[in-house]
């Protein structure tokens, strides 16, 4: 009893010091959000995320004189715009002249304007004539104008290739001794565009649509390309402040020894064993809560799947008891609190450095740092997350677990002897 | 108790590497008496105090509390043991009431026994009306009071007491003196150490007096004042050093020791009434004039002056 009323005291402390708190979680949740805004916000959760939708207004200028009767490519590239199949991603609206559509833009009541030019039919259908369609765009906007660029391109190609179509055609009738004149070209033209407005290519309630954006799929997948990003990150600040805390909360020791309610302690009808170990549940519990905070703060702030339950619980187990012990066995070998934050910052960001911690953002790593990373509790405990979020089982994360119990235990035993040496 | 002797220390020895703290220590302390340590700064009280808590183990040499030895039942030792630390030794960012349940249930106490005690002492202590407060508000007096309460708690027999009223104000000093002497009226036996005579003076039925490492002298009160014979202490001031004048006044009868400090002399009466006349006649003749007079009746300061040849206090 006496040992969970010296935990419970502990975590009193813990928990009621603004700098614990901020060092628990604030800072690597800040840490990792800021390298989530990097990324491009939030994620909304789901298995796809939204484009926003781009606000176009397009000024048709196209007057289709000469042209076969019916046919009007300005008309025709309005109907593809206003498409349903395209109505996820843009609002089309049409301008009455040129200036109305630019000054939408300028004014950010659209992010594009089109123009498509008078002779926009008569070089569509002509082999010798060109036409440029202008597309206006907000320079702060990217990806919408990117959207309408490629689509007012792809749609440009088709009539490129039924230019084309239209004049192999001619040349062929030529080189059999027929002549093709303008009104068959016509036809082919007209009928290459037919054929590719069709429902094979695309064309509205067609089985292939015009734009997807797809996830990948499988097992423990991240919701977003972002979450993928941020996993490692932030398993990183979470190894990195679990570690930190272990060893903060151990130097509650040192700094109760200063403070004299230690030797009170000891002045009481208690065993140093009984005080130590107090302790060290009150680090233990302290560490799990951080754990199961952070673990959850991010799958709801960042959307990262941290993997299967049972394997977040192993390597959480693993993280606790490596920092807890690595934590114990640093303060035993300190002698005052002045020596504490220097000791617990610099060790902690060395082997934090070392275990890989900062640089899991880093899309190619040398072997040779990896190898040097196992060599610091940190590093095994990465690895262990690292697993965890690729969807590894309880089996393939068993090596990085173990070795972190063994670690953890062996500097527990480490710090304990010493600190029974120091109070005996 | 075995033969009503609360603490018996048997040549108590602590050697830190070349530094002899205590050089063995012994006395006896009766059930229900308080007994006092007087000693300067350095004089071994706090590491007597130490290992009788069984907080350092004694290089050589045993003490007995409540028959218990500190070398073979630390654990029963500490039981029976209250100790109240020279340092407060409280958590500052806790309340009265939960430093004081802390302590309480590191002495074993749980639920409503614990609850009432901690308001039972609040009650002592004086702190009812801010128990909720955080004990790093609290006035330095204040948190003495928390202090020695928490080694109330378990109601021990024997409560050790390290120089509790160190850098106090008079009210909560006055306080703490009047609990201490509550405490035994109830059958506390009580060991206190200071370096304040008075406080020794006013409290104790017993009283050890320590210097360098030793008890160099243990008795009641009375005791002690007779074996300066319970001689008036004087304290005088000359304008002028005079040799020929301390050559003179040593020759006086009634005039037990002097000690001269160039123009300071400290000079001990049977009776000063009688002495004091004969010391301004004489002084006359060779042209000195006495400035200050300064007349204590015996005391333990005088004691430890006797005793060892040098003041009680840290003065210069």
């Amino acid at each position: 009893m006496k040992t969970l009323t010296i935990a419970a005291k502990d975590l009193t402390h813990i928990f009621q010091s603004v700098f614990s708190l901020v060092m628990m979680f604030g800072a690597p949740l800040m840490i990792t959000g800021l390298l989530s805004f990097a990324f491009g916000g939030r994620t909304s959760g789901t298995d796809t995320f939204t484009l926003p939708v781009t606000r176009v207004q397009v000024v048709n200028l196209d007057q289709p004189v000469g042209a076969a009767p019916g046919f009007a490519a300005g008309k025709l590239l309005v109907a593809f715009l206003q498409g349903q199949a395209l109505s996820d991603v843009l609002t089309v609206t049409l301008a009455a002249d040129e200036a109305s559509a630019r000054t939408a833009v300028d004014e950010q009541q659209a992010g594009v304007a089109i123009i498509i030019p008078p002779d926009f039919t008569a070089a569509a259908t002509s082999p010798d004539r060109s036409a440029t369609v202008v597309i206006y765009r907000d320079p702060t906007l990217a990806i919408g104008p990117g959207i309408v660029k490629d689509l007012v391109s792809r749609f440009m190609d088709g009539f490129s290739g039924a230019k084309i179509a239209g004049q192999v055609t001619a040349d062929g009738l030529s080189a059999a001794g027929a002549e093709a004149d303008q009104a068959i070209k016509d036809t082919i033209v007209r009928a290459y565009t037919a054929w590719l407005q069709s429902d094979e290519h695309g064309a509205e309630g067609a089985a292939v649509p015009r734009l997807a954006v797809v996830a990948p799929t499988g097992a423990a997948q991240p919701k977003s390309q972002g979450a993928a990003r941020i996993g490692p990150i932030m398993a990183g600040m979470l190894v990195f402040f679990v570690f930190f805390m272990g060893g903060n909360g151990a130097e509650s020791i040192i700094r109760e020894a200063e403070q004299g309610t230690l030797a009170r302690q000891f002045s009481t009808p208690t065993s140093l064993s009984v005080i130590l170990g107090g302790k060290f549940i009150g680090v233990m519990v302290s560490l799990s809560i951080q754990v199961a905070v952070l673990v959850l703060a991010s799958l709801l702030l960042f959307g990262i799947q941290w993997g299967q339950a049972a394997t977040v619980m192993l390597v959480s187990l693993g993280l606790i008891v490596a920092s807890a012990g690595f934590g114990v066995m640093l303060m035993s070998l300190i002698t005052s609190s002045r020596q504490t934050g220097p000791v617990l910052g610099g060790v902690m960001t060395l082997t934090g450095m070392l275990g890989g911690l900062f640089t899991t953002a880093m899309p190619t790593i040398p072997a040779s740092f990896d190898r040097v990373a196992l060599m610091t509790p940190q590093g095994w405990a990465l690895q262990g997350w690292k697993l965890a979020l690729s969807g590894a089982g309880v089996g393939q994360t068993l090596v990085p677990v173990v070795v972190m119990l063994v670690m953890g235990s062996a500097f527990l035993v480490v710090g304990i002897v010493l600190f029974r040496r120091r109070f005996a | 108790m075995p033969d009503g002797v609360a603490i018996r220390a048997q040549d108590l020895q602590k050697q830190f590497r070349t530094v002899s703290a205590v050089r063995g220590v012994s006395f006896e302390v009766r059930a229900g008496e308080i007994f006092s340590l007087l000693g300067p700064n350095g004089a071994g009280k706090s590491t007597t105090i130490a290992m009788l808590s069984c907080l350092l183990q004694p290089t050589q040499g045993d003490a007995y509390v409540c028959g218990h030895s500190i070398r073979q039942s630390p654990q029963r030792v500490k039981a029976c043991l209250g100790v109240v630390p020279q340092d407060i030794a409280l958590y500052l960012d806790l309340s009265a009431r939960e430093n004081l349940e802390f302590w309480g249930k590191m002495y074993g106490l749980r639920g409503i026994a614990l609850r009432q005690r901690v308001a039972e002492i609040l009650e002592i202590i004086g702190l009812t009306e801010r128990q909720n407060d955080k004990a790093g508000t609290f006035s330095g007096g204040m948190q003495r009071r928390v202090n020695i309460g928490a080694a109330l708690l378990h109601r021990p027999d024997v409560i050790i007491m390290d120089e509790p009223t160190v850098g106090i104000d008079p009210q909560s000093r006055r306080h703490i003196l009047d609990n201490v002497k509550e405490l035994n009226r109830q059958g506390m036996t009580v060991l206190y150490t200071t370096h304040y005579m008075e406080e020794a003076q006013e409290l104790s039925h017993q009283i050890a007096i320590m210097d360098q490492g030793k008890v160099i002298v243990c008795g009641t009160h009375a005791e002690l004042i007779r074996l300066v014979g319970e001689r008036t202490r004087l304290d005088l001031t000359l304008d002028t050093e005079s040799d020929a004048l301390v050559a003179c006044w040593r020759s006086i009868a009634g005039i037990h020791s002097l000690l001269a400090d160039h123009s300071r002399l400290t000079v001990l009466v049977d009776d000063s009434n009688l002495v004091l006349p004969r010391l301004f006649e004489t002084a006359a003749p060779f042209g000195v004039r006495i400035t200050s007079v300064m007349i204590e009746e015996p005391n333990l300061e005088a004691v430890f002056l006797h005793l060892t040849g040098k003041a009680l206090r840290d003065e210069p």
